[in-house]
């Protein structure tokens, strides 16, 4: 925010002339070249922004149109009301339904990805160019979810299954480069590199996003009266998976908010009742298929619900920081990251959707 | 011995005054020390003050035709007027307003003594030579009175005249430095990480990106 | 309602309060003293008139005079603690400018001599509210257990009167109280509790530190610090800026202004800024109150109980000042004690400069350190230990120690003063020893106050050139290991005070006793740097304040047990 300027009209000229002051003696070639330089187009971080948005707008296109015709098959989010929520009595309605909801899901995690990599990266100045990659491949990630996520058609997407496969594999990828980052700083693998190099958990927030939209590719392909993922019934297999996924978020939530010793017990939130969710999942999954899961799907919007309102949270920590919003340049980016929340949001959403398989499992008798 | 370079084209610490990185106080501050003139000066009488010139000229020496200088010996002139002490004296010096009055008479009748001509006319070397005379201790005339050469070269001429010119910012200009920093202090630690409003180092070669990076300090 | 922290503290701060000039007219007066945390807010105070016989009157409101009102007033005394110095607002205060915050220190003449004269006024010396941890590096370090026998543990120095195990309850307590940023595991000394506060994030300056100890083959840590990681009430976390030792502009750091004294005036104490002690009055042997400057005329407090806390220079200044005919040597000073065996730190350094750029102006100076040299007794040549730390000198500072040390000036220095930002340099703090021939005394001339001057001595002995030579030597070859290149030592240069009214098991060598009392005077205490009879080689800040701590509950503890006149 800039601020009231009441400088004195001789400290302008002294501005103005201390380019030549700057150590006496500026190369008059310098100063002719500069204007040439002026004429480079913007500024890098536009140009990763442009780069971001085409490749997700090709990974739209190139997932073209759903297979069926109809109202609910436009590919569009808004081009379906109130869908994703009206479960129809048919299978088929429900593996798509929890399909898009894994869409859903991996929406969210991309979203997440995107801009928390962003900051990251650009915070550490895209010092190596790998540093790109997660912010390009989440936006194909983030373009076949949300592709997905408005596709009420039960069969897969070829393109879609391949972007959710590569963002699985990116960030695997990133997470050796993280780790490697990690290892070789001073001090090696401790709490302190762990804090602050390369955070050694966010890559795989990229991995959970295209697992979950693998997985509502493969859902979307199962056998709508009885679904199975590898083998065994998917309703089972993934809601252990995502409890699991909220434990692994969790445990990189605990260690950033174990770096702010968690100085506002509104930071053990994210410790504490994700990991109750994971709990309700597993719970579920040993569950009679086909029985209500009211209390696990309630643990599930709660925890949606906390992966948004630690946004809230997260904007409250930027305005403690010195100078708050006004610092932005600075609070943004050394404050709490305002993009890393929702990954619970989104990885909650994936376990409705295997909350969803297991109760409309009662379909097959 | 190297020499100086412009090591840091186009970057101006005042471009970042009205940023985060300054607040309202340091803004008066530094808007204080920049009314100093290079030839301000209240507790020096004139041949004082124009010894003291000629001094922080070779212990602070300045490019010729910088625009913007650093008035290191208005600024001890200040220093001394508004008698802001360092809180020690060593035992054998005067407190320091009067061993400045006295050191500079003494400069000045060594040079006198010497080369016939005051201490401010004389040339590079002469001047350098006497001040290391200085420091040594070895100058001993009258004019001293009790106080030794050395304690008042080491304790008086080069911290006062020292710390003035690294309180400027154009001597901040020069050796890149981040300057004031509050609100806003600094994200990037690492080795060879800038923030972007620090300066820019300017690499063989690369002078004109360094340029180009040091003008974006202040937005 | 105002959410913590959001309310001015973490503002922008765009806009100055009224002028006030905190340096010639007293803040804390007409019953409230400044908010420190919010710009241009208030908190109340309560005020004592100077006929109200108070419990304790304090002399000095820094690291042991501030955490001993704060926690006397919590026990339910009536306290008044005077300061020489201002009662900074640092928001509004303080400038990120070295020149300017100069104003912090004590800059009143002081004579320096013997064979290695001090540098007083900028480190070693605070004028304010809150004393020198207004501009404290905020290193928190704690004793190594052996120090307090050092005698008998280590064969050299003295013995203190305090029990390690109660010292490390003690300096749990002050962890807390200032929510240290820390390690999770310290790597030296008995297992401690875990620091509230994570460490900071390391500077390049730390990093070649961290290089360094790592290819000597020991270990290293992020340095504990008083400066917060993250938020905590109106403090925001540490924003990398800079300029500790020339004070916090952000209220990150927590010095004993922003934690120990609004809690004091919480609790119901007086602080008196621009308030200078000139004597401590005595009547029968005991302490009546205290003479003091403010506001333009001479002044006395009646009190109970009175408390220096001025450091180990002021310190012995006042005890010396005040004697009477009662006390013709100065109060507590039967064993002839006051003012002498004043020790420092060495504060020698390597510097080298770099390929890499270091930018060591960034964060905290000392953000790593290794304490190796404090817990290994093997291979050395000489008594005591020290630690070293990263550094990051701001230009003034640097330019000076270029010039100074390093005795470069004209072409030689400006030009090498451009690489400033590619040097890094490793720094020492040592124990060195206490002798009785380095002292204070007091010299002919006056200050502005018409009060004698001070006079410094201070000499080096064979052990404290020895641990210097090691020091460097180490620091040297660390430096060099860690791709430092045109390497040289600063061997001049000294930090921290103490000694000058050492505590002890005996009136006869000895000024106070374990709980900061003088043996003299039943009524007249000591609780600061000056009682220490060893240092360590560590700085001494915690260990002052945990010594206050434990002087606020034995003097509660005297209080219950019998007449409160007594304490």
């Amino acid at each position: 925010m800039p601020m009231p300027s009441s400088r004195a009209p001789h400290l302008r000229e002294r501005h103005r002339s201390s380019a030549d002051a700057a150590g006496g003696v500026v190369p008059p070639t310098l100063r002719r070249a500069s204007p040439l330089c002026l004429e480079l187009p913007g500024h890098p971080v536009a140009t990763l922004a442009l780069a971001a948005a085409g490749a997700g707008l090709l990974t739209w296109l190139a997932a073209g149109r759903s297979k069926r015709a109809g109202p609910a098959s436009q590919g569009g989010r808004q081009a379906l009301p109130d869908r994703g929520r009206s479960y129809g009595s048919r299978g088929a309605e429900v593996t798509a339904s929890a399909a898009q909801r894994l869409n859903h899901a991996s929406s969210m995690l991309a979203a997440s990805v995107l801009f928390d990599s962003g900051l990251e990266h650009y915070r550490g100045q895209f010092f190596n160019r790998a540093m790109y990659t997660p912010i390009v491949v989440s936006s194909i990630t983030l373009a076949s979810s949300l592709h997905g996520a408005g596709d009420t058609d039960p069969g897969s997407s070829r393109v879609r299954h391949a972007a959710q496969a590569l963002a699985g594999l990116t960030g695997l990828v990133g997470f050796g480069f993280h780790a490697w980052n990690v290892g070789k700083r001073e001090g090696g693998y401790s709490f302190q590199n762990l804090f602050y190099a390369a955070p050694i958990g966010a890559p795989m927030a990229l991995t959970l996003a295209g697992i979950l939209g693998v997985v509502a590719e493969r859902v979307r392909d199962a056998d709508p009266d009885a679904p199975e993922l590898a083998g065994l019934p998917a309703g089972k297999v993934l809601a252990l998976a995502t409890a699991g996924m909220l434990l692994g978020t969790t445990a990189e939530a605990g260690l950033l908010h174990f770096r702010g010793a968690f100085q506002n017990p509104a930071m053990l939130l994210p410790v504490t009742l994700p990991p109750l969710g994971a709990a309700a999942l597993a719970l579920a999954a040993t569950r009679a298929p086909g029985a209500s899961q009211t209390e696990a799907k309630a643990a599930m919007w709660a925890v949606s619900a906390m992966g948004i309102i630690g946004v809230a949270f997260h904007a409250y920590g930027v305005a403690r920081m010195m100078g708050g919003w006004g610092n932005w340049r600075q609070n943004l980016i050394d404050g709490p990251p305002l993009p890393a929340p929702p990954s619970f949001s989104g990885v909650a959403l994936g376990g409705l959707a295997a909350l969803e398989l297991l109760e409309r499992h009662r379909s097959r008798f | 011995m190297q020499s100086r370079k412009d090591l840091f084209p186009g970057y101006d610490v005042l471009a970042k005054r009205d940023t985060p990185s300054w607040n309202p106080k340091t803004r008066s501050v530094i808007d204080e020390r920049l009314a100093i003139t290079p030839r301000t000066h209240r507790f020096l009488d004139a041949a004082e003050f124009a010894t003291l010139l000629a001094v922080a000229g070779r212990i602070v020496p300045q490019p010729a035709g910088r625009t913007d200088p650093v008035p290191a010996a208005a600024m001890v002139d200040h220093k001394l007027a508004s008698g802001e002490h360092d809180g020690y004296r060593q035992a054998g010096l005067p407190e320091q307003g009067t061993a400045w009055r006295l050191g500079l008479k003494a400069l000045d009748a060594e040079a006198r003594a010497a080369f016939g001509a005051a201490f401010g006319e004389l040339g590079a070397w002469a001047q350098d030579m006497l001040l290391k005379t200085c420091e040594d201790g070895a100058l001993r005339g009258p004019a001293w009175a009790d106080m030794p050469s050395d304690l008042f070269f080491k304790k008086r001429i080069i911290p006062d005249l020292v710390k003035a010119y690294y309180a400027h910012p154009t001597a901040w200009n020069e050796i890149g430095w981040g300057g004031p920093a509050s609100p806003r202090g600094y994200v990037r630690m690492d080795f060879d990480r800038r923030d972007p409003w620090e300066a820019t180092e300017a690499k063989p070669g690369r002078e004109e990106e360094a340029y180009q990076e040091n003008l974006r300090v202040g937005r | 309602m105002r959410l913590s922290g959001t309310g001015t503290a973490a503002d922008n701060p765009s806009r100055g309060t009224p002028a006030d000039d905190p340096m010639h007219r007293p803040r804390a007066v007409d019953g409230r003293a400044p908010d420190v945390m919010r710009r241009g807010e208030w908190v109340p105070m309560r005020q004592f008139r100077d006929e109200e016989e108070v419990d304790f009157v304090i002399v000095g409101t820094g690291a042991g005079g501030g955490t001993l009102a704060c926690r006397l007033a919590e026990h339910g005394f009536t306290v008044a603690a005077l300061d020489a110095g201002p009662y900074w607002r640092p928001l509004e205060d303080f400038a990120s400018d070295e020149m300017h915050q100069s104003k912090l220190y004590w800059t009143d003449e002081r004579i320096v001599d013997g064979e290695n004269p001090l540098q007083m006024g900028s480190n070693n010396s605070g004028k304010s509210v809150g004393g020198s941890t207004v501009h404290y590096a905020m290193v928190a370090l704690r004793f190594r257990p052996e120090w307090f026998k050092s005698r008998t543990l280590l064969g050299y120095g003295a013995d203190w009167p305090l029990d390690w195990r109660e010292m490390w309850s003690y300096y749990d307590q002050v962890e807390d109280d200032l929510k240290i940023s820390g390690p999770v595991t310290y790597p030296w000394g008995p297992k401690r509790p875990r620091y509230r506060y994570r460490a900071h994030e390391l500077n390049a300056a730390a990093k070649v530190l961290a290089r360094g100890a790592e290819a000597m083959g020991i270990d290293w840590t992020p340095t504990p610090l008083a400066t917060v990681s993250a938020p905590r009430g109106d403090s925001p976390p540490c924003v990398y800026r800079g300029f500790c030792t020339v004070g916090c502009s952000t209220n990150a750091k927590q010095s004993v202004l922003v934690t120990y004294l609004p809690r004091a005036l919480a609790a119901g104490a007086e602080i008196r800024d621009l308030a200078m002690v000139g004597r401590i009055e005595t009547k029968d042997g005991r302490a009546t109150g205290v003479h003091y400057f403010r506001d333009g005329r001479w002044r006395f407090q009646r009190a109970r109980n009175v408390v220096v806390a001025g450091y180990a220079i002021e310190t012995p200044r006042l005890l010396l000042m005040s004697a009477n005919r009662e006390f013709p040597d100065g109060l507590a000073n039967s064993s002839g004690l006051v003012g002498k065996n004043l020790i420092v730190q060495g504060n020698q350094a390597v510097w080298g400069d770099f390929e890499e750029e270091i930018r060591s102006y960034k964060g905290p100076p000392s953000l790593a350190v290794t304490e190796h040299w404090n817990y290994e007794d093997r291979g050395k040549d000489f008594h005591g230990g020290y630690c070293y730390m990263s550094q990051g000198p701001l230009p003034t500072l640097w330019g000076s120690t270029q010039a100074g040390a390093h005795g470069l000036w004209g072409e030689a220095l400006v030009s090498e003063m451009q690489r400033y930002n590619h040097v890094a340099g490793l720094k020492i703090v040592s124990e060195y020893l206490a002798q009785e021939r380095n002292r204070v005394t007091l010299s002919d001339e006056t200050d502005q106050y018409g009060l004698p001057i001070p006079r410094i001595t201070y000499s080096w002995c064979d052990n404290d050139k020895a641990l210097n030579r090691h020091g460097l030597d180490f620091m040297g070859q660390a430096l060099a290991a860690a791709g430092g290149r045109n390497i040289w030592e600063q061997g001049d240069d000294t930090n921290h005070l103490y000694g000058t009214a050492r505590m002890g098991h005996d009136s006869k060598t000895s000024v106070v006793n374990g709980d900061c009392r003088s043996w003299d005077i039943p009524n007249l205490w000591v609780c600061d740097g000056s009682v220490f009879p060893t240092t360590g080689g560590v700085n001494p800040s915690l260990t002052i304040q945990a010594i206050a701590l434990r002087t606020a509950d034995r003097i509660r503890a005297m209080a219950r047990g019998g007449d409160r006149r007594d304490a």
